[in-house]
C-alpha cells in the first residue's frame, strides 16, 4: 500500500515533536524493519499496521495518523513494543497520537470503538464501579446493533455472570472531583 | 522508577492507618464482582485456605480499565486507580485481576514520577495521596503466600496427569519497565506452583500473544480471530485446559468460544481456567465451591481425569 502524502512537512513536525516529547520514545530511530507489524494482533483491521505508522510520522504526516483506524482501534496490547530491536514502545507512540487526536476531537471512522469507552466511562463517572450490562445494553442502543452479543444473554444470566442493580460507591463525589479534575468532558454531552 | 518497597518495611508517608500484621488489602475490581465472580470466589476460598487474611479496600472504585488512560490525556487513567491505592491500608495490595494491576501499577509509576500528577491527585484527596502499597497480581501473590515445595508436600500430586497451557496475555508482563515483574515476551512465574500441583506445563508458545482485548463489542472479528489461534494452538498440542489470571482473557477464551466455532466452523471445546481455581483443586476443594460450573466451556473431562467425576453437577452447559 502506498503511502498518501497530504500534509506538509512542516505541519507535523511540530506535531511530531510534541508526539515524542509526550511518550518520551524517538520515533526518529525505526528503521522499518516491520517486526511490530509482523506481531501485531489487530494490523488485519487496522489501514496502516504499526511499522506504516511509525514511518508516516517520520514522513511528517501526522493527519494521516491522527485520522487512521490504526489510532482509533489499537488496544494496546503492547506485543509490537515488546519486540521492536530499537526498544521503541511503538504502542505508546500510537496511544500519544491516540491521546492528541481526542484532545483535538477527531472521531475517525470507527464509532463503535468510541461508544464502547464513552459509554464506558459515563459508567464508572456515575456509579463509581462499572456495571457491565447496562454498558452492553447502551452500546448495543446507540451503536443500532440491538442483537449484538443476544445470545450470550441467557447464557450469562443462567451462570449468574449478570448484575441486574448497578453497584454503586458510597463517596461518588470523589469520582466527581477526578473526572473535573481533569476536565473529562464526555463528548455529545 | 518507583523505588520498591520491602513488604515488612514501614510506610512513613502512609499515616497512621497502616497496620504492619500479615493481611493484604484486597482490590476485587468491578468483573470480580459480576462476569468473573467464580475468579473472586475461588481466589477467597483459596486464599482462606492457605492461611492468609484479605481486607477489602474499602468503597473501591473502577480502575479505569483501558478507556481511562485512552481518553484524557492519561491523567484519568492515573487519578481513577490512585484513589484505590490512597484508601488501601495495609503494606501490600493484592490485585487479581490482570488490567486492575496494570492500571495500579501504571498509576504508582506515573504519580512517582510525577509532581504535577501528586499536586492533582492532592486536590482530588485533600490530603497527600498515599501510593505506595506494594501491588501484587494474584501469581505473585501465591508465590509469595506459599512455595512450590510446600504446595507440593501439601497437595500430594492431585493434579498428576492434567497438562496445563499456562496463559499471560499482554497487561501482566507488559510494558516491562512499568510491570517490572517477569518477561514480557516469554513469563514463567505460573510454571512452579502449577509444576507443584503436580500437573505438567509444558511450553505454551502462544502464552503472550494477545486475545483482543476490549474489542469484543465493537470489533468482534478481532477477538474471535485472535483468542481462535490461542485455543487452537493449545488444542493442537494436546493441553487439557487453558490457564489464565485475567477476566477478559477469561471472557474472550470461554464466553466467546461458542462463538468462534461458529464463526469459523471449528469445533473447539478447551476449558479455561483461572490459576486460583487450579490451586484450588490442587488443595482438594470441590469443583463447584470453585466456580468452575460458571465457565461456558465444560471441565467435565478434565474434571474426571482428577478424580472430580463424584462432584460434577449436570449445571455445565456445552458450547454450543
Amino acid at each position: 500500500m502506498a503511502i498518501r502524502v497530504s500534509s506538509t512537512i512542516a505541519d507535523g513536525a511540530s506535531v511530531i515533536r510534541e508526539i515524542e516529547r509526550r511518550s518520551g520514545e524517538r520515533v526518529s530511530a525505526c528503521y522499518q524493519c516491520g517486526r511490530c507489524t509482523s506481531t501485531c494482533t489487530g494490523a488485519f483491521a487496522f489501514d496502516y499496521p504499526p511499522h506504516r505508522i511509525m514511518r508516516l510520522l517520520q514522513l511528517g504526516q501526522v493527519e494521516e495518523v491522527l485520522n487512521s483506524r490504526t489510532a482509533q482501534l489499537c488496544f494496546d496490547c503492547m506485543t509490537c513494543s515488546s519486540r521492536c530491536p530499537m526498544t521503541i514502545d511503538v504502542a505508546y507512540v500510537i496511544e500519544t497520537a491516540k491521546m492528541i487526536a481526542d484532545e483535538r476531537g477527531i472521531e475517525g471512522e470507527e464509532e463503535g470503538v468510541r461508544l464502547f469507552r464513552l459509554a464506558f466511562l459515563k459508567n464508572v463517572r456515575r456509579h463509581g464501579r462499572l456495571h457491565e450490562a447496562r454498558l452492553m445494553a447502551w452500546i448495543n442502543l446507540r451503536s443500532g446493533k440491538i442483537f449484538n452479543d443476544i445470545s450470550l444473554v441467557p447464557k450469562t444470566l443462567r451462570k449468574k455472570k449478570v448484575h441486574i442493580v448497578p453497584p454503586r460507591i458510597k463517596n461518588r463525589r470523589e469520582i466527581h472531583r477526578i473526572f473535573r479534575e481533569v476536565n473529562a468532558k464526555l463528548r455529545d454531552e | 522508577m518507583i523505588e520498591r518497597k520491602n513488604n515488612t518495611a514501614g510506610m512513613p508517608e502512609a499515616g497512621s492507618g497502616t497496620q504492619a500484621d500479615d493481611a493484604y488489602s484486597y482490590f476485587p475490581g468491578c468483573s470480580l464482582t459480576s462476569s468473573a465472580g467464580e475468579y473472586d470466589v475461588s481466589f477467597r476460598l483459596v486464599a482462606r485456605e492457605l492461611g492468609i487474611r484479605l481486607e477489602e479496600i474499602e468503597d473501591w472504585n473502577c480502575c479505569g480499565a483501558s478507556p481511562a488512560p485512552h481518553h484524557w490525556g492519561g491523567n484519568l487513567g492515573v487519578l481513577l486507580p490512585a484513589r484505590n491505592l490512597h484508601h488501601a491500608m495495609r503494606d501490600s495490595l493484592v490485585a487479581p485481576c490482570v488490567g486492575c494491576y496494570n492500571r495500579l501499577k501504571n498509576s504508582q509509576y506515573e504519580i512517582a514520577n510525577s509532581e504535577e500528577i501528586r499536586i492533582q491527585a492532592e486536590r482530588v484527596f485533600g490530603e497527600p495521596v498515599r501510593y505506595e502499597t506494594e501491588v501484587l497480581n494474584l501469581v505473585e501473590f501465591f508465590a509469595r503466600v506459599t512455595s512450590p515445595e510446600k504446595l507440593a508436600e501439601r497437595v500430594q500430586g492431585r493434579l498428576a496427569g492434567l497438562n496445563l497451557a499456562t496463559y499471560y496475555g499482554c497487561l501482566m508482563t507488559r510494558p516491562a519497565k512499568i510491570m517490572n515483574f517477569d518477561n514480557a515476551r516469554n513469563p514463567v512465574s505460573m510454571k512452579p506452583l502449577l509444576k507443584a500441583t503436580g500437573a505438567d506445563a509444558d511450553h505454551f508458545p502462544f502464552k503472550s500473544e494477545c486475545c483482543g482485548s476490549y474489542m469484543g463489542l465493537a470489533r468482534k472479528e478481532i477477538v474471535l480471530r485472535a483468542s481462535r489461534r490461542i485455543i487452537e494452538v493449545a488444542d493442537d498440542m494436546g493441553f487439557d485446559a487453558i490457564v489464565t489470571a485475567c477476566p477478559l482473557c477469561h471472557q474472550n477464551l470461554d464466553l466467546r468460544q461458542g462463538q468462534i466455532n461458529s464463526a469459523f466452523g471449528t469445533s473447539l471445546a478447551m476449558p479455561v481456567l483461572y490459576f486460583s481455581q487450579v490451586l484450588g483443586l490442587a488443595l482438594g476443594l470441590e469443583a463447584d465451591d470453585l466456580g468452575i460450573d460458571a465457565h461456558m466451556v465444560s471441565a467435565r473431562r478434565l474434571l474426571e481425569k482428577i478424580g472430580h467425576g463424584a462432584d460434577i453437577t449436570q449445571k455445565q452447559a456445552e458450547v454450543s
